[in-house]
């Protein structure tokens, strides 16, 4: 009898707490005649209203805790190009023993017959289940009936057995939002750290006492109610050289700090960084890999044998790493079993390389850390508190004397020191396995540096026919280097470039240090093209800017939204110096220029001149930033254009006496 | 010790089994080395038709890594479903030298849908492996064995799949009844197979050896036609509890209509009177169609479910009239049905799709080509093809999707091979006209007008739909000047018998004629400017010319007071070369200047000598796009 009241009581206390939720189908002559001028008269689809409910219950099958999410929304879709949206995905985890399942999904479409609203509910035969790989399902479905005006709408409920990162709510689509509201039951018990990411605000957010909403082994458990609230959200819209569009998408990310056991004791999941530095220091997929110096203690003599100081032994080593073990393209901060496994196997994902980089170089009585970040397209990380999800790539940390070096042993082609452009994000986290962890700013140790220098002749039948070297460095010598990689040899590589380059004949390459990554790569070619046909007049124009011309501005967008961010900074230097057949006057030629970015983001330098019947040009472009704000985005439209203009004009050159 | 001796004879069979072959990197020869990322060092592929229900597949291959860009050869993408499925996966990995290194299993296969990226549903899977080293060269060596649970497509033998790959050895045999009838499809093989048989089998062998890799060649034909290839028809099929015979495209295409289709094309009957209603007040069998064909646009939608019988038979026309989407099969069976409500006869159609164009084989019948389907409309001289799949493509127009190719019509009399309409160079039209003046530091303002025609209708379609900042993005990409900037965008539809699309917009390009040392520098072609083509020294394909088309650019600069024209002297340039014609016009009436540009490309195959003049030709085109004027200024 007592059972039955406590649960009438439950009953009736749950009741107003779901009734925020709009009806299903309850679709007004407002919602269809929705003007989307209001919000965004681009668009091709809105949410008209989105509400979510997230909570933990009790699985009664099994008596585990499990997340509950109801999903509830409607979709006015303007046009064809809307229709895309009628298409649902919805990403589903799953692994050995645990997955996601989704209940009760209804979702119908409503059009405007007659004068009346006639329903289409979707057929079960239009959802699908796709097991995409081993931790992800997917299901799928489709709306019937689908026309210009339609209106959409889908609800369904999902039960998660992960409670680790609750359920994460996105605000921000491709599509704008009329209004995006998030209903979340956190017990008492349950300690979250939440965090709102994106450049959009919550328009309210309301915190309440829901009264016994979980009940755990006859105890009767209160939860905090909050309610988020977004209006008028902007569609998100990509924008080029940006780094992980998740950081700038607004939404609302958890990650569970602690629970309080029913005894009184707490267990911590995380917290500072103290308790984060000790769980990674003893977890067997990381410090206990970093610790097993023993796997190399017969091999590392015979590396560093003629090694005569620390940072030769270091460069040997990570060369021997990079030659021993290949990357399989998966990041990651844990190795995928143990450093061991890998190194016989000769293959591993981040973590089993540069792990098995840091227990080799301890190994040498050298003086490694481990460093993690997260990735360029990852996303940028919680600095407020730590959050070990947002953190997915693992580099090392060599410290030599005062000096400190990062490592990685993914790619063979960059040099010693430099990391791959996808780590250049912010900052990473020093791990190391006795010393408190802290911050570094991760940047290129290296600038993107390309040198042209051409020396040559004019002929009297208006050829150019001269020495081109170019001398790359740091990221340009990656690229470079991957490139002519990707040919089965230099001579292939060389054939092609010929090919393509069809105004302008290439002899005698030399290409130097195409394996010798720590040095500069050089490219050396004897080059002849045609500047015009013949310079028998007594005057005649020609373009000094035949090499790497900057025809296009990369910044013609009006408006910019988001950082650009290049990812390093860069200099590129040309010199060219032709010597003509005759005594000549030069009565024409380009401004010489010096231009700048605001607060020393940049610079743009050119200087040309006759001296001695030789012509030349010297020209420097910098960029010293690798990301700059969408404020400076104008800057570097108008500096990009002031070159352009530049570059247009020509010399003008007549015969002397 | 009878035991013992048995062991021992298994032993040393096992031994021989995998002694016989040698992977030492050493002995490919130098020429197999030449321009090859990979070289398939033995691949010997046996298909045993049991049963027409049991076709099983055993593959043996070999193939030798020389580095990173040969990677992807050694990859091993087996796909199954229902029909298909793997028995056994298993092989080793061997060093430069030949010595084994590694060996794997189907547990080392990664499983993954097979999920083509637009389907909402397909199901049928892939395993995959790739030996991740990074030590070059090695060698891998996989068996399979894959049991067929149909004979209607039977897998074929492309002994050299790519440019890249030298082959050293290659075999292909076939085993059938010796009562079975099959026909063979033979593409670039000179010899005869080695034919055996007995009571109980016939037994057909292909062989091949020592194919060099070869450098890939630009604007080259469809590589089926230069490659060696073998493609087996049984005559006796089974396929998802389907049976049939045929020997032509007669027979196949009957089966289709009357096992596939015939049975598929039943509406309600309120839909049948709606259609009925719907084409009422017209009067030809055309104008019936193009009301229907609205009809089908503005309820339907392209959505890919590949399931059932391997993607082969068309949904229900009832259901499509019910959810309102379906994938081409079911879209084309749908108007078909819809059609025939009101007596209209049209052809289900199969077709290579794509934008090279490539026919189905009018010699040989089989169902391995083709993957796509449309409708033909055979009204009285005056034949009428219809997409089914896209929503705004203009009734009748097939664009560059499906056209001037041979297809497959399934009718109650059985398949006909038939041809789709050819867009010609002076069909494929882009006829640009701008007006612009400048003005004293030379920033450009004006407006332009473009129309595109024929298979360039769909240059710029994608951007009707877009909003107005998406627009402006494409609009910066496609004229790509600095500073340009677009207003007033409006894009009009001709949806006649020859389809255009009209852009009309108001353009601003600040300072693009910028004025330096009392001179004002004008690139006269703004907007279209052809780009060069590789040179090529040795050339040893025919040149292939997928789709001719016509370019048409006439721009109209108004010049500031202060520019002197008298210096303007007329520059016109003409070129003539069999793959098409150039010329270029810069008149002065004025003050104004005219540019006037246009290039036509010619289709068709030429022979390969051709090839620098045509690269001459392009290069010519590119120098001439380039032209630039220096115009004195009054002091």
């Amino acid at each position: 009898m007592k059972k039955r009241i406590l649960f009438l009581l439950l009953f009736s206390a749950y009741m107003p707490v779901f009734a925020q939720n709009f009806n299903f189908g309850a679709i007004t002559y407002d919602d269809y005649e929705f003007d989307r001028n209001k919000l965004d008269s681009n668009a091709n689809a809105i949410v008209l209203k989105e509400f979510g409910t997230a909570r933990i219950d009790i699985d009664d099958a099994t008596g585990r805790l499990e997340l509950i999410f109801d999903y509830h929304v409607k979709i006015k879709i303007y046009n064809k190009e809307g229709f895309e949206n009628a298409n649902v995905v919805v990403p589903l985890y799953k692994d050995d023993s645990r997955e996601e399942i989704i209940n009760d999904l209804t979702a119908s479409t409503f059009n405007y017959t007659d004068g009346k609203f006639v329903a289409t509910p979707m057929d079960k035969k239009a959802i699908f289940f796709e097991n995409r790989s081993k931790y992800t399902k997917l299901l799928k479905f489709t709306l019937p009936n689908l026309k210009e005006g339609s209106i959409i709408e889908y609800s369904y409920r999902l039960k998660s057995p992960n409670l680790f990162n609750f359920k994460t709510w996105e605000f921000q689509w491709k599509i704008p939002k009329v209004l995006s509201e998030y209903l979340v039951y956190i017990p008492g018990i349950y300690n979250y750290n939440v965090s709102l990411r994106g450049y959009q605000k919550l328009s309210d957010q309301k915190v309440e006492l829901a009264k016994e909403c979980l009940r755990i082994n006859g105890a009767n458990i209160d939860c905090s109610k909050i309610t988020y609230l977004m209006k008028d959200i902007p569609a998100f819209i990509e924008e080029d050289n940006m780094t992980a569009p998740s950081n700038f998408k607004s939404a609302i990310f958890f990650e569970l700090s602690d629970v309080t056991n029913p005894s009184g004791g707490k267990t911590s999941y995380t917290k500072t960084w103290k308790d984060v530095d000790y769980e990674l220091s003893s977890d067997k997929s990381f410090g206990s890999q970093i610790k097993r110096k023993d796997i190399y203690k017969d091999i590392i003599p015979s590396i560093i044998k003629d090694a005569p100081d620390d940072l030769i032994k270091a460069k040997a080593i990570l060369n021997f790493i990079k030659k021993q073990i290949k990357w399989d393209n998966y990041y990651g901060i844990y190795c995928a079993e143990n450093i061991k496994k890998s190194f016989d196997n000769r293959s591993g994902n981040v973590a089993d390389l540069n792990l098995n980089l840091i227990a080799a170089l301890s190994a040498a009585n050298l003086d490694a850390e481990a460093v993690i970040l997260s990735t360029r397209e990852n996303g940028t990380i919680n600095k407020l508190y730590p959050v070990i999800s947002d953190f997915n790539y693992v580099v090392a940390k060599l410290n030599i004397g005062d000096k400190s070096y990062l490592l990685d042993a993914t790619e063979p082609l960059l040099p010693f020191g430099l990391l791959p452009l996808r780590c250049m994000n912010d900052q990473g986290r020093v791990i190391n396995l006795k010393k408190p962890s802290y911050w570094i700013d991760l940047k290129a140790s290296q600038k993107t540096v390309t040198n042209y220098i051409l020396n040559g002749k004019l002929t009297n039948e208006g050829k150019i026919a001269g020495t081109l070297t170019t001398i790359y460095q740091g990221y340009a010598a990656f690229a470079k280097r991957k490139e002519i990689k990707r040919y089965t040899s230099t001579d292939e590589f060389v054939e092609k470039l010929d090919e393509r380059l069809v105004k302008i004949k290439i002899s005698d390459p030399v290409i130097s240090n195409l394996d010798s990554v720590e040095n500069p790569l050089t490219e050396k070619y004897e080059i002849e093209f045609t500047m015009n046909d013949g310079i028998s007049k007594n005057e005649f124009y020609l373009s000094p800017f035949f090499i790497n011309a900057i025809s296009k501005n990369p910044f013609n967008l009006n408006i910019r939204t988001y950082p650009v961010d290049l990812g390093a900074a860069s200099d590129e230097r040309i010199i060219i110096n032709i010597e003509l057949p005759a005594k000549y006057n030069l009565v024409e030629k380009p401004k010489n220029l010096a231009i700048g970015l605001p607060n020393g983001g940049g610079k743009y330098l050119l200087q040309t001149q006759l001296d001695n019947n030789t012509l030349s040009l010297s020209q420097i472009l910098q960029f010293n930033n690798a990301v700059y704000q969408p404020d400076e985005y104008p800057f570097l439209k108008e500096f990009y254009s002031k070159i352009i203009q530049n570059q247009k004009v020509e010399y003008l050159l007549r015969k002397g006496e | 010790m009878k035991y013992k001796l048995i062991i021992i004879c298994l032993f040393t069979l096992i031994n021989t089994a995998f002694s016989q072959d040698n992977y030492d990197v050493d002995l490919i020869p130098g020429t197999l080395k030449n321009r090859a990322n990979s070289c398939i060092r033995n691949e010997e592929i046996l298909v045993d038709m049991r049963s027409p229900e049991n076709v099983l597949l055993t593959v043996k291959k070999a193939i030798t890594v020389f580095n990173e860009n040969g990677e992807d050869e050694a990859r091993l993408v087996l796909n199954y479903d229902k029909n298909t499925s793997i028995k056994t996966i298993k092989g080793e990995v061997y060093n430069a030298v030949g010595k084994p290194i590694s060996k794997f299993t189907q547990n080392d296969f990664s499983d993954v849908s097979a999920a083509d990226g637009f389907s909402l549903f397909i199901d049928s899977r892939v395993k995959h492996y790739l030996p991740n080293l990074n030590q070059y060269p090695y060698t891998i060596v996989y068996n399979y064995e894959i049991r067929n649970k149909q004979n209607l497509i039977i897998p074929r033998w492309i002994p050299k799949p790519g440019d890249d790959i030298s082959v050293e050895k290659s075999s292909y045999t076939f085993i059938c009844k010796p009562t079975d009838e099959v026909r063979i499809k033979t593409v670039n093989y000179a010899m005869e197979p080695e034919v055996s048989t007995d009571e109980k089998q016939k037994k057909m062998v292909w062989k091949t050896s020592n194919i060099l890799a070869v450098k890939s060649e630009p604007f080259s034909p469809n590589p089926k036609t230069y490659r060696t290839s073998i493609q087996i028809a049984p005559k006796q099929f089974t396929y998802s509890n389907h049976k049939g015979s045929y020997q032509n495209w007669e027979e196949l295409g009957k089966w289709v209509y009357d096992d596939l289709i015939k049975q598929r094309n039943t509406l309600p009957p309120a839909t049948i009177t709606m259609v009925k209603d719907l084409v009422n007040d017209e009067k030809t069998d055309k104008e019936k169609a193009r009301k229907i064909y609205q009809y089908l646009q503005d309820k339907t939608r392209y959505i890919s479910v590949q399931i059932g019988i391997g993607g082969l038979q068309p949904i229900a026309a009832s259901e499509v009239d019910r959810l309102g989407y379906g994938d081409c099969k079911a879209l084309v069976n749908y108007m078909q049905s819809m059609l025939k409500a009101v007596d209209i006869e049209s052809y289900y159609c199969v077709v290579e799709a794509g934008s090279e164009k490539i026919s189905l084989d009018p010699q040989f019948a089989d169902m391995a080509q083709g993957n796509h389907i449309i409708l033909c409309l055979p009204l009285k001289s005056d034949t009428t093809w219809l997409e089914c799949t896209h929503q705004q493509i203009p009734f009748g127009f097939l664009g560059d999707f499906t056209d001037d190719r041979l297809v497959f019509a399934c009718t109650p009399e059985g398949g006909k091979m038939l041809r789709t309409p050819k867009l010609s160079a002076q069909n494929n039209l882009q006829i640009r006209k701008v007006n612009l003046s400048l003005n004293d530091d030379g920033t450009a303002l004006g407006n332009m007008q473009t129309v595109f025609s024929g298979s360039q209708y769909y240059n710029h379609e994608s951007n009707i739909e877009k909003s107005i900042t998406e627009q402006q993005k494409a609009l910066k990409i496609w004229y790509n000047l600095d500073y340009i900037d677009f207003k007033n965008i409006t894009y009009l539809k001709d949806k006649t018998d020859n389809p255009k699309i009209i852009e009309d917009v108001k353009v601003n390009i600040r300072q693009y004629a910028p004025v330096e040392n009392n001179k004002m520098y004008l690139q006269l072609n703004a907007f279209n400017i052809s780009r060069n083509i590789p040179e090529i020294k040795v050339r040893k394909l025919p040149v292939y010319i997928n789709r001719g088309y016509t370019d048409e650019d006439t721009i109209t600069y108004s010049i500031p007071e202060n520019v002197l024209t008298a210096s303007i002297l007329p520059m016109n340039k003409s070129l003539e070369s069999d793959f098409g014609s150039y010329e270029s016009k810069v008149t002065v009436e004025d003050r104004k200047i005219i540019y006037h540009r246009k290039i036509k490309i010619n289709d068709g195959t030429y022979p390969a000598e051709k090839y620098s003049s045509f690269a001459k030709f392009m290069t010519d085109v590119n120098t001439a796009d380039n032209l630039k004027l220096i115009l004195n200024l009054k002091k």
